[in-house]
């Protein structure tokens, strides 16, 4: 029970990566809060992970700082702290070439993936650094590293979460707190196959294709796993993360060329 | 129940330090573990402070030796039946000089220490491996993989080429259930840096054992030299089941050093 006794958040945590990471986190003996903005999902999320009291969900959405507070709050009031953050929501919609982009589809991505990492990284630190203990998890993406066509808005956002997490990890590296991203290869979560088939259009391919894609760019040609992603986060949550600060760690069956 | 219930591990340059404690880990997971060293003695001293019982096996074995580097593997095999895990850790430099000064001795001791004895004991766990279908090959690099200081130009090259083996080894068995990953510690105070140190201290132009440690700890977010046991964990991690998607990947474990 490595992660006894430890308050973890996790957004977007109904589903897909998150969800994983959260039962991951609840089999290690934590305390979870996950988050989402279906009340319904929150809902079957709970009764599914069967972790009594020490799973909480927290409807909401994390476009907005307020959004982001609010769920940072129902945290400390449910648990009375934050010792492991996980920045997982994200996604893009109305993906397009760059050409044809427009300016409300990057702000939507940048809301959603980048400034809701910010917010609650932010507002986890200022629990976590007075208590001299943290871990700080940002979900990236192999798009944090590479750039695929037609998902700018998506890698750009990506693109910048490893730059704010390599600067954060330099400003709290002698404290107690480390922040790391994963960067996971194409998984087919709910949201991929809700945003994929637009993002695919936008590709100029039909979904199929964007998968398969992503699988013949990989060593092990298929897709990655939640799972897959969960271990990693585990190990970072984990006392002998310690040492592990502003790294990329990819989860991509040797996709990235980094 | 542990994470790596039934599966035999062998594991080059481990009687002490990282190769050591990936080697606790693993046991403590409920791992078989072949350990290896050149002297027998630290092999015994290792084998009794493991407290392994049957568990444990000791191979003597000079990992800049070919013979020794794929007989690991054989006799993994021989005493436990099989090889699912082979990590790659033995390397090292004994008497580093900056390029001007670098001898062709020096120079090729490190090559074969740092990169043939990874690719001697890679090559031979693989031909293992690949009729099984079944594998994970993990090869201790370093933050030199990526970097480069001063006065360590052999240790640094065969830092990086490990890594460019590792990832192409990574695409050639990548759909075989086999994965190739490398780990990228950060200065860690092992025996063998506390043996060597001092002399590469001198080539690197910092006079002391300490500056150089020093050094390293600056150039991290976090400011101190890294732990043994903290590379155990991710060679725990990257050795099992769940870890079949990570593959061809360059793990730090540098306390944000390595810039990418």
């Amino acid at each position: 029970m490595e992660l006894q006794g430890r308050v973890a958040v996790i957004t977007g945590g109904t589903r897909g990566i998150g969800r994983a990471i959260a039962e991951a986190y609840l089999a290690d003996g934590a305390s979870v809060v996950i988050n989402g903005r279906s009340a319904d999902k929150g809902a079957e999320a709970i009764r599914e992970m069967n972790g009594g009291d020490r799973v909480f969900f927290v409807q909401g959405d994390v476009k907005s700082r307020e959004g982001c507070q609010a769920i940072i709050d129902a945290a400390i009031a449910k648990y009375g702290k934050i010792d492991i953050m996980v920045n997982n929501a994200g996604g893009s919609t109305d993906n397009a070439q760059v050409v044809d982009l427009t300016d409300e589809a990057l702000d939507n991505a940048l809301k959603w993936n980048l400034w809701s990492t910010f917010w609650c990284t932010q507002m986890a630190l200022r629990d976590m650094l007075p208590r001299g203990w943290g871990r700080i998890i940002n979900i990236s993406s192999l798009e944090g590293k590479h750039g695929k066509p037609g998902v700018s808005i998506y890698v750009t956002a990506k693109h910048a979460i490893n730059g704010l997490t390599k600067s954060c990890a330099q400003e709290i590296g002698t404290t107690g707190v480390t922040i790391n991203c994963i960067c996971p290869g194409a998984i087919e979560t709910d949201t991929m196959r809700d945003e994929g088939p637009g993002a695919a259009v936008a590709m100029g391919m039909t979904y199929q294709d964007l998968l398969d894609w992503f699988a013949s760019e990989a060593a092990i040609k298929r897709l990655n796993s939640c799972d897959e992603v969960a271990a990693v986060a585990s190990l970072l949550a984990s006392e002998a993360g310690a040492g592990i600060t502003g790294s990329m760690i990819s989860v991509d069956g040797g996709t990235a060329a980094y | 129940m542990g994470k790596l219930d039934g599966k035999v591990a062998a594991i080059t340059g481990s009687t002490r330090s990282i190769g050591r404690a990936i080697a606790e880990a693993y046991l403590r997971e409920g791992a078989q573990v072949v350990i290896n060293g050149r002297s027998a003695e630290k092999g015994a001293v290792a084998m009794k402070e493991m407290g392994g019982g049957a568990n444990v096996a000791f191979f003597a074995g000079d990992a800049r030796n070919q013979k020794d580097c794929e007989g690991i593997v054989d006799f993994a095999i021989e005493k436990f039946g099989k090889l699912d895990i082979m990590v790659l850790n033995s390397g090292g430099v004994e008497n580093t000089a900056p390029v001007a000064q670098m001898t062709d001795e020096e120079w090729m001791l490190e090559v074969t220490w740092n990169l043939h004895s990874v690719f001697w004991g890679m090559r031979k766990a693989l031909q293992h491996m690949i009729p099984r279908e079944a594998g994970r090959i993990i090869v201790t690099s370093s933050v030199e993989g990526k970097l480069g200081k001063p006065g360590i130009p052999g240790y640094a090259a065969t830092k990086h080429a490990v890594l460019g083996l590792m990832k192409s080894a990574a695409h050639e068995v990548g759909t075989l259930n086999i994965t190739v990953n490398a780990i990228l510690p950060g200065i860690i105070e092992t025996d063998i840096v506390r043996e060597t140190g001092p002399d590469s201290a001198i080539a690197m132009g910092l006079g002391t054992y300490e500056n150089m440690i020093a050094l390293f700890c600056k150039e991290s977010a976090i400011k101190r030299p890294n732990k043994v046991e903290e590379v155990a964990e991710v060679a725990v991690l990257l050795a099992r089941d769940v870890a079949a998607g990570i593959t061809g990947t360059s793990f730090p474990v540098d306390g944000g050093t390595m810039p990418y």
